[in-house]
């Protein structure tokens, strides 16, 4: 009877006013806590089976597309690589106006010309460009408001994240740590432009956290901030993911803990202003960022509730935090790991000696990507699950000695798969109260693409050899997959148009919209 | 204005200026290890570990000198991926890894076999042609040997011959398929993942499956070539290597690395 009413009310909308009624995608990680979950039930355990593409957009941009599409009001808004955009009509996947700007060269890049996305506020649209400038777009035209520099490409800095719009500003971070970069993450006006604050994840020399880095403040340098935050409207704190310190392989030096690299900051959303900060990983060597999606989950652990911040980490443990205080909850390991014999009662991981790069090579578990790298995450209420991919296997570490030239390659060596081993993957749930593995759907590949849960009793997932697949979120049992044609690096949304239910995600250079019949 | 005189003094100067190593790295024994761990992070997924080749060429066996090696280190080749290294890495690093080339390209082992020989032994009692291809002879079943010597060097080609499953040629993974009546399926991995598989037999028929309707699908941990250090004796690898280091047609396709 409910059911029957909603869909009533769904067409009634739908004739007056195209879109008005329906379920949009408005931020990268679909809520504030990043959960990326959609509760719309319409595809669900029993009927997922039947779903096909409804239709195709050929972005036709080289490059790998890393993008979460913005769903709003009948129009899908979607970055590709190369500093590209497109806005698609949703009624029939043709695009309505286009974006391009070409980049400057040279760019020094570890990772591609790849951006993850826009954020939306209003009749505005926001996303970084390649050479680290934060752009305004008119959201009827796709013309230029204004563009802002974040940092200076010509010193290694570049721009890949979604921004995140908090009480309407604009936040974002920087990539570039493997060019001896200093991470920041920045609040910028919708309207003008202009920045209101900055916080500089490597601390300036005599401010704290500088006594945990060698004596020279030029070899201060990393903690970039590739990846969206998520915020906590209730404590109006903002939470991000920092990079590797720089030199990743050779941390000879930078002795010392290295704060706030591969840690995870709360930030005052007004001021900026530090509240806490946990290090996942001190003196890190492997390149181990910590920028993988901090989901804010209120928890049950003892007994006891808390609001936490959970994070399935680079260096191969599932961390959950109090997001309050920052106190340290609990750690479990959820790949191979031989670099630390665990994480002790404070979060510090009591670490294995003698794994670090060497000329030789050292083979460390795992290896330089993760464990789970960046690839979205999802959080379902309904199950009390978290989804994660992630890479199982090990790398042989390799490191050399060079002086730091700004704006040069500095990295310091890297790691290559030893010879006979070949990494696999996997996609798991997990308990995020206990870190126990519920389910794990092992793959021949690393899962390459994001995740999302749906209030269907569904998550979502795309794999590297193309598949889009959908798994039952409570068994992991897989229940439909679709060969898309290209490896899928992008995680998947779902909205409703006039009133039905989409999943939509970026495969290859193509954007695709499935639907039941 | 520059006389031309000039003009050509600066431009031998600037040549003389990096025709070699500076005295100090050259003469450092560590320059080469230097070189080695920058070329291992940089240049090995494509050229080999040891610089032998891969889906880039061969930098043991060829003619440039050393000035030569540092300019296409530096300056990258147009229209390759080969990329410009310059901004990348100081001049001395890149010296560096010029000196670990030359000693890696003097450590080659010499061709002692009889190449001609050889031909006789790959077409003949090795076998070789069953699989391989060499210009319009042969099969194709394995990769195409038009151009390996100008692609892998003699180390690597020995090991290949004697250990073939040391480094498997990108396509040219085995993998078998167990059916559900107890039948096996062998050939060459086309595609796979979580749900099919795709393969081709010795004879190109193409085979696929979903993982579901097979009892199992592995890919074979050993290559589908045999070793051949029973088989031929060591002067008849040694003529067989010959063979194949003069195969040097600079058009064949390349024999792609993982």
């Amino acid at each position: 009877m409910k059911r029957i009413m909603l869909t009533l009310l769904g067409v009634s909308f739908s004739a007056s006013i195209a879109g008005a009624a329906d379920a949009n995608w408005t931020t990268y990680g679909g809520n504030y806590a990043g959960w990326r979950y959609s509760e719309l039930t319409q595809i669900d355990t029993t009927n997922v089976a039947g779903l096909a593409p409804k239709w195709i957009f050929q972005m036709r941009v080289p490059g790998k597309t890393e993008s979460s599409p913005i769903v709003s009001d009948g129009m899908m808004y979607v970055t590709a690589a190369s500093n590209n955009a497109f806005a698609i009509d949703l009624r029939t996947g043709y695009a309505v106006w286009s974006y391009s700007k070409t980049p400057p060269k040279p760019l020094d890049l570890c990772c591609g010309e790849v951006n993850r996305g826009f954020a939306i506020l209003g009749n505005r649209l926001f996303k970084v460009n390649i050479e680290d400038t934060l752009v305004a777009l008119d959201i009827a035209t796709g013309k230029t408001l204004w563009e802002k520099e974040l940092g200076d490409y010509r010193k290694g800095y570049s721009g890949t994240l979604a921004p995140l719009i908090v009480k309407g500003n604009v936040l974002v971070g920087t990539a570039g740590a493997e060019f001896g970069t200093r991470g920041f993450v920045d609040a910028y006006s919708a309207a003008t432009g202009e920045r209101l604050w900055r916080f500089y994840t490597v601390p300036e020399a005599g401010a704290p956290g500088s006594e945990t880095w060698g004596p020279d403040a030029t070899l201060r340098v990393g903690g970039s901030t590739w990846m969206t935050g998520t915020y906590d409207p209730a404590l109006n704190l903002v939470y991000w993911g920092t990079g590797n310190p720089g030199p990743d392989m050779n941390g000879d030096v930078r002795p010392g803990d290295n704060l706030y690299t591969c840690s995870m900051v709360a930030l005052d959303a007004d001021t900026g202003k530090p509240k806490w900060h946990f290090q996942f990983t001190p003196h890190d060597t492997h390149d181990w960022d910590a920028v993988a999606d901090p989901v804010l989950v209120d928890l049950t652990i003892g007994g006891r509730k808390v609001k936490a911040v959970i994070q399935a980490n680079r260096n191969g443990y599932f961390y959950a935090l109090d997001r309050t205080n920052g106190k340290f909850l609990l750690a479990r390991p959820y790949t191979e790991i031989n670099w630390a014999k665990g994480i002790g009662p404070d979060g510090r991981p009591i670490v294995v000696p003698n794994l670090d790069p060497s000329n030789e090579g050292t083979r460390v578990c795992p290896g330089m990507g993760g464990g789970h790298n960046w690839q979205p995450t999802a959080y379902s209420p309904l199950t009390g699950l978290y989804y994660f991919g992630s890479t199982d296997g090990c790398q042989t570490f390799y490191r050399h000695d060079r002086e730091f030239v700004e704006g040069e390659w500095y990295q310091l060596s890297g790691a290559r798969d030893p010879q006979g081993e070949r990494s696999k993957g996997s996609f798991l749930a997990i308990d995020p109260a206990s870190g126990d593995i519920k389910w794990r759907f092992e793959m021949v590949r690393r899962p390459s693409g994001g995740a999302m849960a749906t209030a269907g009793g569904l998550v979502f997932l795309g794999d590297a050899s193309g598949n889009l697949i959908a798994f039952d979120a409570r068994s992991g049992k897989v229940l439909w997959r679709f060969q898309t044609g290209a490896p899928i690096e992008s995680p998947p949304v779902s909205y409703t148009f006039e009133g039905k239910q989409y999943i939509a995600l970026a495969s290859g250079t193509a954007v695709l919209a499935f639907a039941l019949p | 204005m520059l006389s031309l005189q000039t003009a050509v003094l600066l431009g031998l100067s600037i040549c003389t200026a990096f025709a070699q190593a500076p005295g100090g790295l050259a003469r450092d024994p560590k320059s080469a290890e230097a070189g080695l761990a920058l070329y291992r992070r940089h240049c090995s997924s494509c050229h080999g570990n040891q610089a032998e080749g891969g889906r880039a060429p061969n930098l043991t066996s060829g003619s440039l000198n050393d000035a030569q090696r540092f300019r296409t280190i530096s300056d990258g080749i147009p229209n390759t991926e080969m990329a410009p290294y310059g901004s990348r890495f100081s001049s001395d690093d890149i010296w560096r890894i010029v000196i670990f080339l030359s000693s890696a390209a003097r450590s080659e082992s010499a061709v002692t076999g009889d190449a001609t020989r050889g031909a006789a032994l790959f077409w003949g009692k090795g076998g070789c042609g069953n699989c391989h291809a060499v210009g319009n002879r042969g099969s194709h079943v394995g990769p195409d040997l038009s151009g390996i010597g100008r692609q892998r060097n003699v180390v690597y080609l020995r090991e290949s011959l004697v250990e073939p499953g040391a480094d498997i040629a990108r396509g040219f993974d085995g993998v078998t398929v167990l059916l559900r009546d107890g039948a096996t399926v062998r050939g060459l991995e086309r595609a796979l993942d979580d749900f099919s598989v795709v393969l081709q037999d010795f004879s190109g028929k193409v085979y696929s499956f979903d993982r579901k309707d097979v009892r199992s699908v592995a890919l074979d941990q050993q290559s589908l070539m045999p070793g051949y250090s029973k088989t031929l004796s060591p002067a008849e690898l040694d003529d067989v290597l010959a063979f194949l280091d003069s195969l040097r047609n600079p058009r064949a396709p390349e024999v792609r690395r993982r």
